[in-house]
């Protein structure tokens, strides 16, 4: 291996001279008035966006999007462009902490990293001991840190790893893994007719599909419908907005399918050739009519009719789009299978305009018949102990169908109360902030009050970080190298994170923190790596042009043309590129055999999971079930995102709590006025679980028997000095019950309404 | 010959993200709680015909530009290209400028004790060719900007392609920044 004298390469080679010129031909002068570009990846959410960091005398002056992608150009939101204001936030975390108060209680002692890791090393060996690795739960978002988290947790003999999922994306992934087999994408730039039920992109920002869609809503030519309770920015957009009843998008779609059935106007040829179960689909949907609907959703038949019409005219270049976290309720894996069975009825599957599988370097080279684009080794060995999950998940019981990877946040709490299935006393954090993000934070701070051991890895002291024995001060995405990811769309595409700046205070990434812990306790043998660039070329495979591009650029593409595998055009200049390809052709000119080799259980795209059906009887099809989110309640409360701040992570950000410091609750004027509420009046809002006390935000923007938050307020932690104490968290009211097949958090909950 | 800069800026594909006001707060420094360039959102109408309108509030680089006519000390004066700036060393925070600003863009800067404003980026970007931090960060690219002398400019084409709303026309400032009209949803 050449990882020894190319690391010192490597380092140097991040850096690009901002200026034009080689860095070699300005020689000294730079390094005394250095003014550099660094490209990068931003981390200010989960959307992972290529960025560029411009870095003048050792400071970050500014960040903005990273033009070698071409579907971000130099766009960067408010969020990605404030992430200097957290890099020098007097207020981040800088030094490890060690509890030396009552749990909870704030009070610490300042170590140094040794020490909190030769900490930690003992007390998990010593949890390790006395009740079984699996006494350990480990949880992070998803990214790099999970992935490192996932593989430490598996060596260390603990199944217990949790990712965000449950509690955001897992009824779509669910509904894809399912029907598909895996994650489909959405081509927004190139479709016609968009059916939004509540994929607020316009305020949950990705740069690249956020860009398509605003591209797509401003075009005077182009369609779309949204359906939403509350007339979100999307909304505005739109060229029709239906107020839609929260939790009952289900019923809308359900009406859809009904209505296209019923007319016989639906792609026969893609579903009689490439998909199992459209016969049981039939049958099951002769009731769910548009005038059965109107009830549910408060939208008139004449409605689905006419939009029924007007998407099966646009197909297949038409969307019926899923989002995730959009309008959830218990019926959220329904109501995600029934929209992609929409668009598998449209026939868009693998058409321009509508969803795709994203073509990984896997995937073009297998259908290329050549090994041209360089493939990942994994970094992160990852064998599943043998050993039962705390919640079941992906072995038996109601989470039999949650990936066992993810598993369900929800069922964490009552774990830990009841020692059942067995007992759990540490949990392991990293940019994981479940006191807020999850439902019933009260519950879980109560179960937490029984772990022997806590360890949260964190920027911020943060609510979690709060009850943690060991909080580590994680360096920032700015000040940490991270491995190469894949991140294929419509052609195969690589991103890494670059060091833009050496980590202000020496504190260390998650990956780095997890691989010395790892040696410590002794289970690092499978890893083929203990520095970050012998990572990166352990992944690359040693492939030092494919690694400096990376370095370079930030980002890697090859010169794939787009390919759709049912658009024969796409096809004809694919075949004329590589040859090869040519055996797979099939009668119509596309490559339709790889519509029989899915990787789901018939190899076809399943409209009916029989899967499924034989454990949740009446759920291997969509149907009308679990719609109901007022639990008898006279209001439902929703939440969301705001193009301003992320879940639980931005909202203590300088620049970013400046343009948003609070949430009051969206509410109609009509329900105001019948609570006796003016703008700005506190009131409690009140269900089974809690009574919380909010103020008021008077719109004519929201159905009278809805209310809104925005997400990620009510910080109770006394350390985020701006953000603490302002807004309502509103997972204080929300339930810990998950969703039936996917395990999902229910964000829509029933409440009523009581002035202070 | 001079430059005639124009900035445009197209509602219909803003979404108010408020990214164009970080990035000028980063690239100027701006003060806490002080704006050179910020998006507003109005909602209007009655539930359930609802409209939103997006305003980009920010300097519009009048032709005829009250502010520099009332400044006492020439410390607000115009450039070759027509750009509006403010001479920070002559500027004695006497605040006539704001008050004579239809456009509201203007305030005194409490850390230097001279009146700010947007300035197209122009010392540290557009003098350098490069394009005004908002419109280069701009998520949607809502906003464009260029020279209207050069033919091919995305803003000459897009200035005879569209019909343009300048802002307060009737104020007869003539404004370098011009508003796409609205195209979906209820006109504002």
């Amino acid at each position: 291996m050449f990882a020894q004298n190319r690391r010192d390469f490597l380092k140097i080679a991040t850096a690009t001279p901002f200026i034009p010129g080689s860095l070699g031909a300005m020689g000294e002068l730079t390094l005394c008035c250095e003014d550099k570009s660094i490209r990068s990846m931003c981390e200010m959410c989960s959307s992972r966006c290529p960025m560029e960091a411009r870095v003048v005398n050792g400071k970050v002056v500014a960040l903005q999007g990273n033009a070698y992608d071409k579907a971000m150009g130099t766009s960067l939101c408010a969020r990605g462009v404030a992430g200097i204001s957290q890099l020098y936030d007097e207020q981040r975390l800088t030094q490890p902490l060690i509890r030396v108060g009552k749990r909870g209680e704030n009070k610490w002692r300042v170590v140094s990293l040794e020490e909190a890791l030769e900490y930690i090393a003992t007390k998990l060996n010593h949890l390790k001991k006395t009740y079984g690795a699996r006494s350990v739960i480990f949880s992070s978002k998803t990214g790099e840190s999970y992935d490192m988290l996932r593989s430490f947790a598996y060596a260390f003999g603990s199944p217990n790893v949790f990712s965000h999922w449950s509690s955001c994306p897992i009824a779509i992934e669910s509904a894809f893994e399912h029907t598909f087999g895996e994650t489909m994408h959405r081509d927004f730039e190139n479709a016609n007719y968009i059916l939004n039920f509540g994929h607020n992109l316009f305020e949950g920002l990705d740069i690249p599909l956020t860009k398509a869609m605003a591209r797509f809503a401003s075009n005077p030519s182009k369609k779309l419908i949204v359906f939403d309770p509350r007339f979100s920015l999307m909304a505005s957009k739109a060229n029709e907005w239906y107020p839609i009843k929260a939790g009952s998008d289900l019923a809308f779609v359900l009406a859809l399918l009904h209505v296209w059935i019923r007319d016989g106007k639906y792609d026969k040829n893609f579903v009689q050739h490439y998909s199992v179960g459209f016969d049981k689909l039939e049958k099951a949907l002769k009731e769910s009519t548009p005038q059965w609907q109107e009830r549910l959703t408060g939208i008139e038949a004449s409605v689905v009719e006419r939009i029924a019409d007007e998407v099966y005219q646009a197909a297949p270049r038409c969307i019926i789009d899923w989002g995730h976290k959009a309008t959830t309720s218990p019926a959220e894996y329904q109501r995600s299978r029934a929209i992609l069975i929409a668009n598998i009825l449209m026939g868009n599957v693998e058409k321009r305009g509508g969803i795709y599988f994203p073509k990984s370097a896997k995937r073009i080279n297998a259908i290329s018949f050549d090994e041209m684009i360089p493939t990942l080794n994994e970094a992160y060995p990852r064998m599943f102990p043998n050993e039962e999950r705390l919640d079941g998940a992906g072995q038996h019981g109601s989470y039999v169908f949650v990936p066992k990877e993810h598993g369900v946040l929800q069922a964490i709490p009552e774990a830990i109360l009841s020692q059942k299935p067995y007992a759990i006393k540490g949990w392991f954090l990293t940019r994981h902030n479940p006191l807020i993000t999850l439902a019933h934070p009260q519950k879980m701070k109560e179960a937490i009050q029984n772990l022997e051991f806590i360890v949260v890895n964190d920027i911020y002291l943060s609510d979690t970080a709060m009850m943690a024995d060991v909080v580590l001060p994680e360096a920032t995405y700015l000040e940490r190298d991270e491995g190469i990811r894949d991140q294929s769309d419509k052609v195969p595409c690589y991103t890494m994170r670059n060091c833009v700046i050496p980590s202000l205070y020496g504190t260390k990434s998650a990956l780095e923190i997890l691989r010395s812990l790892a040696q410590k306790l002794g289970v690092d043998k499978n890893y083929k790596w203990d520095t970050m660039a012998k990572l990166r070329v352990h992944q690359a495979k040693g492939d030092d042009a494919f690694l400096e591009v990376l370095l370079r650029r930030g980002v890697a593409t090859f010169g794939i043309p787009e390919l759709f595998l049912r658009e024969s055009k796409d096809v004809e200049r694919f075949v004329e590129h590589y040859p090869k390809s040519k055996a797979l052709l099939c009668k119509e000119g596309c490559f339709s055999h790889f519509f029989h080799t899915l990787q789901t259980p018939s190899g076809k795209v399943e409209i009916f999971c029989e899967m499924v059906e034989k454990i949740f009887e009446g759920y291997g099809l969509p149907c009308a079930v679990d719609m109901d989110v007022t639990q008898g309640y006279p209001y439902v409360l929703t939440s969301g995102k705001s193009a301003i701040h992320t879940n639980g992570h931005t909202h203590n950000i300088p620049y970013l709590h400046q343009l948003m410091s609070d949430n009051p609750i969206w509410m109609h004027p009509q329900t105001a006025k019948a609570h006796g509420l003016k703008m700005g009046d506190a009131f409690y809002v009140e269900n089974g679980i809690a009574k919380e006390k909010a103020t008021v935000f008077i719109t004519e923007g929201i159905r009278p028997d809805t209310l809104f938050a925005y997400m990620g307020f009510g910080r109770d932690a006394p350390s985020l000095k701006r953000a603490h104490g302002k807004g309502l968290n509103p997972s204080k009211l929300l339930s810990l019950r998950s969703a039936p097949v996917c395990g999902s958090m229910i964000t829509n909950v029933g409440v009523k309404i009581t002035k202070v | 010959m001079g430059k005639a800069y124009r900035l445009l800026y197209d509602e219909n594909a803003c979404i108010g993200c408020q990214a164009c006001s970080v990035a000028c707060r980063v690239e100027h420094g701006v003060p806490e709680d002080f704006f050179r360039l910020q998006v507003r959102m109005e909602l209007k109408g009655v539930f359930p015909r609802l409209g939103m309108s997006y305003e980009r509030m920010a300097c519009v680089m009048c032709e005829d530009a009250p502010c520099v006519s009332v400044c006492p000390t020439f410390a607000s004066f115009q450039d070759k290209d027509g750009l509006v700036h403010i001479d920070e060393r002559v500027c004695i925070t006497c605040k006539y400028c704001i008050l004579a600003c239809p456009y509201h863009a203007r305030f005194v800067n409490p850390l230097k004790n001279v009146v700010e404003k947007c300035d197209f980026c122009y010392e540290s970007r557009v003098s350098k060719a490069l394009l005004p931090v908002c419109v280069s960060i701009c998520p949607t690219e809502a906003l464009m900007f260029g020279d209207m002398n050069e033919r091919d400019s995305l803003v000459y084409e897009t200035s005879h392609k569209e019909a343009l709303i300048f802002p307060k026309a009737h104020l007869k400032t003539k404004p370098k920044v011009a508003f796409l009209p609205k195209r979906k949803g209820m006109k504002s």
